[in-house]
This record gives C-alpha cells, sequence and structure tokens, in this order.
C-alpha cells in the first residue's frame, strides 16, 4: 500500500517551474529521504503534498485523501515540521507541547516524550532560549504528538551538530510504529543512505528513486553517484583565488611561518557562565583552521570575539599582529566575514549589495566600479546581478555573502557555518575556492557541522562547554579518537571529555 | 472550541512576556494622558503685555492700572517702541498697547480714541487672546471712567451660558477623546505585528498543518486584544475620571459597550494589515499610516471635522475613530444621548463587521491565499 501517490504533478510560480511533471509513489512504513539541491523543489513538494500549496496540474493523493479539497481530514493524520521548526520562542517548552497537543486534540502526556528528547529538564525554558539542536528535537516532538500516520520533515538538520543529527534520527525510528511513513527531506547524504528508500530531485523531476545500497553501498561512493546523477562536479580552477591579490605589509608574500591570527587566552563570561574559556590558538598563513563542536559550545562568540563585534571579558586576539581589543577598526580592516545567517541586504540588488561593501571596506568611488565589476565576473554573478539578494537561491546568497567579504583583498578570512543548508554541489565548489585562496596565502578560520568539510581543514580545534578539548590534523585527531572517520572522531572525543 | 482555547492561551502568554504590549496598553495612556493634560491646552492662559502710555492725563493712568489688575493679563510699561520690539523679540511679552498722546483730549472731545495693539503673528492663538483681552479691558475701563457717558448702550443685552462645560475647560473633551488615541494604538499598532510575526516566524506554517481552521485563527487573534483593549479602557476610564477628575455624565454600561464595538473595528484595521502584509516591519509602518494618523487628525478631536475641506469631510466617514469621538466626547460631557449612541454604534458595527469578514476571507489555511502577496522562499 502507498501513503503517497502523485501522478504527472506540475507546480509553477510564475515563469519558473518548481515542480515539472512529477510521479511519485511512497510506501507506507518506510523511510524516505529526499534529496536535492537548492530551488531543486523539495520544499515546494512537501508543502504541495500536504496541501498547503496547490498544484498547477496533477493528481495527488495522500492516505486516499486529496490535499487539494480534502486538507482538514488529512491534516488530522499527519505531521509536519516545516524548515524553521514553528516553534513559538516567547513560551516555554510545556508550553509548546501544550498548544500542540491541543491544536491536535491528544491529552497532555508528554513525559516520555520529553525523557527522550533529554528536554525534562528544561522543559520550563523558553523555546528562544534553546540552542539548534534542542529546538530541532523539541519542533520533532512536537510534529510527533499525536501518533501522526505519515511524517514530513523539511531539512530537520540543518546547522544541527552530529551528535544532536544522531540524536535526531534514533529519536525518530524509536517513537514511530511499524506503519508510520516518514519523508525527511535533506542536504546530508549520509544521512539519507541510512534510509529505507532515497528520491533525488533535480530541477523539479526525478532523477533517482529506489533503495540508496542499491545506487551504492556506502556513503561515500552514495554521494559521489547523487552528484553524479546530478549533473556531476568537475573542479576548474578558481578564478576567485586567481584573480586575488596579496596586499599586506605585516606578511611577506612567501612568509608561511608569519602568525595571522592569534587567540590569547579569550575569554566571554556571562555572570557566572563561561561562554568562552582560556582560547588560545596560534594560525599561520594560508591555514584553514577549523573549529569544530557542538551547537553552544562557544564557536560563534569565539569568532565574534575574534572581529571586535563582541568584547572578551578577558584575554585577546591579533588579527594581522594587531590586537583586537586595542585597535578594533584596524584589525578588522584585515579580514573579511561572513556570518552565519545571511546578512546582507535582502532588498538591495546584487550588484548594489557589493557596491555598499566595497565602499564600507574603504575602496575609493573612483576604483569601485571597475573593483565590483570584477568581483562579479570572478563570482559569476553576471546573470544575477540585478536581483534583489533576497530573492536568490541560498547556494548564491552564500557566493554573494563571500564575495562581499572578498571584496577588499583581506590577508584573512573569517566563515561562520558557511555551508549551513547548501546543497553538496555548492559545497565542493565553495570548497575549491577556500583551498585555492588558502594556497595563495589567505589565512582560513572556518566552523562546520559538515564532518567531511572537516577533512579540508589543515588543523582543527575541538570545541565543547566553551573549552577546547582537542587540536591538531584531522590524521591526529582520528588518531587520538581511535576512529576511521571525523563523524566518529567527533563523537568520540566529545564523549570522552563529558566523562571527565 | 479547546483548539481556540488554546490559540488564546497562547497568545496571551505571548501577550504577557513581551513588554511592548503592556507598554502600549498601560503606560502609553498615561503618558498621553499627561501630555494632554499638562502639555495641551486650547484655553485662555495669562499673558505678558508691553504698554506704553504716550498720554500723561490721570485718567488715562488708571487704564494702565488697570492692564496690571487683570486676572489674564500681567503688564510692563515701556518708554519706547524699540525695547517693546526687543521685549516682543525675546518673547517677554506677547502683545504691547500703545496709547497715543490725544488719548484723552479725543475721549473729552466726545471723539473716537484710538488704541494700538501690537500682537505677535507668529503666534496666532496667543495673538487672538492679547487681543480680546486688551479691548475688553479697555471697554470696561471706559464703563467705569469719567467718559462712560459717551457710550452708546447696545439695543441687545446677550447672555451667554455654555452647557456641558461651564468653565469652557478644554481638557473635559481633550482627555475623553485620547482615550479614542489610546484605543486605535492598541487595536491597530500592536495587532498590525501579531499575524506577520507568525508568518516571519515560520510558525503560521506549523499551525496550518494541524487542526486549526480560520475561524480559529481569525478569533485566536481577535479575542487576546480585545481583552487587552477593554483592560486599556478600563485603566484609562480610572485615570480620567478617578485621578484627573474629568466629569463623566453619561453611562459606564454604554461607553464600556460602544468602545467595545470601536475596539472591535480597531482590531479589524490591525489585523487585516498584518494578514495581508505577513511582514512585521511594513505593517507597524502601514498602521502608523491608515491607524493613527487619521484617528489624531481626521477625527474631529485635534480639528473640528466642519472646519475641513469639503473632500475630508466626506473621508472621515469611513474612519471609525470619528464616531468614537463624537460619541466619548457626548457620553463624558453631556450625558447618554439616544441618538448619538445609536448612530455612533450602528456605523462602528458595520465597519467593524466588514473588517472582520474581510480578515475572514483574505485568512487562508494555504500558504497560497487569493492575495498574491504571498511571498515565501517558495522555491526550495
Amino acid at each position: 500500500m502507498n501513503t503517497v501517490e502523485i501522478k504527472n504533478l506540475t507546480k509553477k510560480f510564475g515563469n519558473t517551474v518548481a515542480i515539472d511533471n512529477l510521479s511519485l509513489n511512497i510506501e507506507k512504513g518506510k523511510i524516505t529521504g529526499l534529496i536535492g539541491a537548492d530551488a531543486a523543489g523539495k520544499t515546494t513538494l512537501l508543502r504541495t503534498i500536504i496541501g498547503l500549496m496547490l498544484p498547477d496540474s496533477g493528481e495527488i493523493n495522500i492516505l486516499g485523501f486529496n490535499p487539494e479539497t480534502q486538507k482538514d481530514e488529512l491534516n488530522l493524520h499527519i505531521g509536519y515540521m516545516p524548515q524553521k521548526f514553528g516553534l513559538y520562542e516567547d513560551l516555554t517548552i510545556r508550553e509548546n507541547l501544550e498548544l500542540y497537543a491541543d491544536l491536535k486534540n491528544v491529552p497532555h502526556d508528554f513525559d516520555k516524550m520529553l525523557e527522550f528528547t533529554a528536554l525534562t529538564k528544561f522543559q520550563n525554558r523558553l523555546a528562544g532560549a534553546l540552542s539548534g539542536g534542542m529546538k530541532q528535537k523539541l519542533g520533532l516532538a512536537c510534529t510527533l504528538l499525536g501518533n501522526p500516520e505519515f511524517l514530513l520533515l523539511d531539512e530537520p538538520s540543518v546547522g544541527v551538530d552530529p551528535i544532536s543529527r544522531r540524536d535526531l534520527i534514533a529519536m525518530v525510528r524509536e517513537m514511530i510504529n511499524p506503519n508510520t511513513t516518514v519523508l525527511w527531506s535533506t542536504a546530508y547524504l549520509d544521512e539519507a543512505h541510512n534510509f529505507d528508500t532515497a528520491v533525488v530531485i533535480d530541477k523539479g523531476k526525478i532523477i533517482y528513486e529506489g533503495k540508496p545500497h542499491n545506487l551504492a553501498p556506502t556513503p561515500q561512493e552514495f554521494e559521489n553517484k547523487v552528484i553524479e546523477l546530478m549533473g556531476g562536479y568537475t573542479q576548474e580552477e578558481s578564478l576567485i583565488a586567481k584573480n586575488y591579490e596579496w596586499k599586506s605589509k605585516y606578511c611577506d608574500e612567501n612568509d608561511d611561518e608569519c602568525l595571522t591570527v592569534e587567540a590569547d587566552n579569550l575569554e566571554k563570561r556571562y555572570g557566572n557562565f563561561y561562554a568562552v574559556k582560556n582560547n588560545t590558538f596560534k594560525i599561520k598563513k594560508g591555514e584553514i583552521f577549523g573549529l569544530l563542536g557542538p551547537n553552544g559550545a562557544g564557536k560563534s562568540t569565539s569568532f565574534k570575539m575574534m572581529c571586535g563585534l563582541a568584547r572578551p571579558t578577558g584575554g585577546t586576539a591579533r588579527i594581522m599582529g594587531i590586537d583586537i581589543k586595542k585597535n578594533p577598526e584596524k584589525a578588522r580592516s584585515n579580514l573579511g566575514y561572513m556570518a552565519q545567517k545571511f546578512s546582507l541586504y535582502g532588498s538591495l540588488t546584487v550588484r548594489q549589495n557589493l557596491e555598499f561593501f566595497a565602499l564600507a571596506y574603504g575602496i575609493s568611488i573612483l576604483k569601485r566600479k571597475q573593483k565590483v565589476n570584477e568581483v562579479i565576473d570572478v563570482f559569476g554573478l553576471k546573470e544575477y546581478e540585478k536581483m534583489k539578494a533576497e530573492e536568490l537561491p541560498l547556494g548564491l546568497k552564500q557566493r554573494l555573502s563571500m564575495a562581499a567579504a572578498l571584496i577588499h583583498n583581506p590577508p584573512v578570512l573569517f566563515l561562520d557555518e558557511p555551508t549551513s543548508g547548501v546543497d553538496i554541489l555548492t559545497r565542493k565548489d565553495f570548497w575549491n575556492h577556500i583551498t585555492s585562496l588558502a594556497k595563495k596565502g589567505v589565512t582560513i578560520l572556518v566552523t562546520t557541522h559538515f564532518m567531511d568539510e572537516a577533512e579540508y581543514c589543515d588543523r582543527i580545534s575541538l570545541f565543547y562547554h566553551g573549552e577546547t578539548i582537542a587540536v591538531g590534523t584531522p590524521a591526529q585527531l582520528k588518531a587520538q579518537a581511535g576512529a576511521q572517520d571525523m563523524e566518529t572522531t567527533f563523537i568520540n572525543l566529545i564523549k570522552e571529555s563529558e566523562k571527565q | 472550541m479547546k483548539i481556540l482555547l488554546a490559540l488564546v492561551k497562547k497568545e496571551i502568554k505571548q501577550i504577557l512576556r513581551d513588554p511592548s504590549s503592556i507598554i502600549i496598553a498601560f503606560i502609553l495612556p498615561l503618558i498621553s494622558i499627561l501630555i494632554y493634560m499638562y502639555g495641551i491646552n486650547l484655553d485662555s492662559v495669562k499673558v505678558t503685555i508691553g504698554i506704553k502710555n504716550d498720554d500723561q492725563s490721570p485718567e488715562v493712568a488708571t487704564l494702565v492700572k488697570s492692564f496690571g489688575h487683570s486676572k489674564y493679563v500681567n503688564s510692563i510699561v515701556f518708554d519706547n517702541e524699540k525695547d517693546i520690539e526687543t521685549a516682543l523679540i525675546r518673547s517677554k511679552i506677547k502683545g504691547a498697547v500703545i496709547i497715543p498722546n490725544d488719548f484723552s483730549s479725543k475721549l473729552s472731545r466726545r471723539q473716537t480714541a484710538d488704541l494700538m495693539i501690537i500682537t505677535d503673528g507668529s503666534e496666532v492663538n496667543t495673538a487672538n487672546y492679547v487681543q480680546s483681552y486688551v479691548a475688553s479691558i479697555a471697554n470696561q475701563w471706559l464703563a467705569t471712567s469719567k467718559y462712560n457717558s459717551t457710550i452708546v448702550k447696545p439695543r441687545i443685552n446677550t447672555e451667554i451660558r455654555t452647557w456641558y462645560n461651564p468653565d469652557m475647560d478644554s481638557h473635559f473633551f481633550i482627555l475623553p477623546g485620547s482615550i479614542a488615541i489610546t484605543m486605535t494604538l492598541i487595536g491597530i499598532l500592536l495587532t498590525s505585528l501579531v499575524v506577520a510575526r507568525e508568518w516571519e516566524r515560520g510558525t503560521m506554517e506549523a499551525l496550518l498543518s494541524t487542526n486549526v481552521k480560520t475561524i480559529h485563527i481569525v478569533l485566536g487573534k481577535y479575542i487576546p486584544y480585545f481583552i487587552l483593549g477593554m483592560l486599556s479602557l478600563a485603566f484609562n476610564v480610572f485615570l480620567c475620571v478617578c485621578i484627573f477628575q474629568i466629569p463623566f455624565r453619561g453611562n459606564y454600561l454604554i461607553l464600556f459597550i460602544v468602545s467595545g464595538l470601536f475596539l472591535f473595528t480597531s482590531l479589524g484595521i490591525g489585523l487585516n494589515i498584518s494578514t495581508m502584509l505577513k511582514n512585521q516591519f511594513l505593517a507597524s509602518m502601514m498602521s502608523l499610516g491608515l491607524g493613527f494618523l487619521p484617528a489624531l487628525m481626521l477625527s474631529g478631536l485635534m480639528f473640528p471635522i466642519n472646519s475641513m475641506p469639503d473632500i475630508f469631510q466626506h473621508f472621515t466617514r469611513i474612519i471609525p475613530p470619528r464616531y468614537y469621538v463624537t460619541f466619548i466626547e457626548s457620553e463624558f460631557m453631556a450625558g447618554t444621548i439616544p441618538e448619538i449612541v445609536a448612530v455612533n454604534a450602528i456605523f462602528l458595527s458595520v465597519i467593524g463587521l466588514l473588517l472582520f469578514a474581510l480578515m475572514y476571507h483574505n485568512t487562508s489555511t494555504r500558504l497560497e491565499a487569493s492575495s498574491k502577496r504571498v511571498r515565501l522562499e517558495s522555491v526550495q
């Protein structure tokens, strides 16, 4: 029996075809992974399946209901978790659960749910004050209330650390019964490899449907196969790196031992709580330094202090030898910063954003036009230059953010979860630019939750509860944890530090 | 019913945790009443004027003196016009009187004597006061002076009685009118944010996949803010009547019923703005333009409607505060007048129901409403 039966579904937004004559059956009781690049049509497909959006043509049958006309009846049988989880940030964990229980007309019996999500202790804490991983668990708990027959999760693991991701999958498997159908959209291919079925969509069309293991036996090969299906990725010379010119007088272009970024006992304290403690590291010119750790470990706080956006309560940091506490503006002029959230001006066009940042970074008006033209060419933004930044798909937004961060040729680049929510092809391309830039001498400090990306780093600092628990090359860390891959390394090292 | 109750409970918790709603509902009225009470004054005030007397006769000296004894006027004596000008520029005086040297001789000859009054045209209101105070003081002086036989007795004696507000205290109508402003703010500004907030934070999408129906969403927003608005109304009335001693001659039950109707229309405007725009910033800007400014300028509270240009007079018919201001001023000062209550209550009900219907119509349980303005990150 099938939970989902879709025939020739088409959905357009204006002239853009989001879903193109798509037919799909999803078997009851199976966990299906929905994989696709940004703007491939994943969210639109989920929304159309439950009737939040209406199809332009085609037939949809979900659990025997037509979502176009029987949305109210269908709602009683499904659980849907949208991308932002749908939590009320000014309500507590318990109040969120109570609200959704009332809306789904199920009793207020959350003990098992709270215990399983390890949220019992925090049940009176406001949802807005939770870490990313906890929000995710709570969102999932709200969605699971009333034991829906059909569970739809829209990228539930975006921006979540490996431990929370494992917990999340375990939680879903534990809480559902054998008859529950799950449709799980994701950008993590290793995650999808574990599911019963994988559906890969690209430009609104299905390009693979079947058992992930039939495509490839290991997650790594599965990833390569999926990339192939999406059109393949060929590594090209990074124009961004090619056009980069080293300008700093502090380090000689060929001096690879020059220390460009130094953190010296950096500390951030809120009352009795240490968000960051004793954070010390030294990064050399051209090094890619990864800052890894669970959500809420203090990575972003460290970042903000190093850019002079937050004032350290102790210690200091130096960028190209300039003390960030004493001379924040001068230190900042040496770095490009890509924030975790998209932080360009959504209502300005691509070109206007770059013009603004050129000006903000002190590029003279005379040189500005030429510089912006150059950046637009190099970053491949030519065809989008007149589009508003908010209308770009995620991958392009991220490319634009990087363009803005690099417009003044900084010798140091800070990237705070630059690839969160970005699809595999775009990520590969992104890292190609990053590694090429590093070869040109740019020092890169990066945080990420993708463990495969950690492999690109020259050195990694593992961060937990505001403190560094391990530093070294990826190979050294793996040896220390006695593990084969980065994900297990991460989990082992965190668990070990918890024991102490 | 259970769903509605859950949504109302949720909304109330959000209100209680958000200091800005409490500030708008209770602190803002307090501030605005204080401003209307002590800051704005449309009544006569004591003004200082300058006097230059060129007539040395002893009779005229008593005229100069009577300017000093008036309840409404302080006077400073000047010797030359230059000093008067300087004092006027420095705002030490608001106007001046110049008595020419032939003043008493003209009066003695039973001719009409001239008295020059200089006023400051940059403050028209004050200029009018100066003019009328000086004229009336001069006439009073004339009536008691030895020249009084020259006065021609008027054939009609006017007796003035100001009903409903015998002291002509403008606070008696401005303060009740300020309630209309506060109620507009609560109804429009606060609620314009609340639907847009659900869209921006993504909670609306989650709600729409549960058992929630359109009517639950609509009432789930109306009810909590109606309660908040009525509490604020009670607080406002308490401030006006008990603290600031504004006389209330009407009926409290009728006051609260009609105020409830007015609140219903304000909520309707705010919620409709929020539902259509789905963006908190745009919605709050729009609510100021569409809600607050018309309530202040076109309701008849500050500027009388019948002195507006025709086109504006017609326009005021569609703005709810116009009906409410009319009602609340008469309810406070003149007591319950059935015709006024009925007419205004009917208009408010009609507008309120229309807005409610519009809100219901525009609230969809899908992401694609009939409105074309929906712009979620649609392609992902």
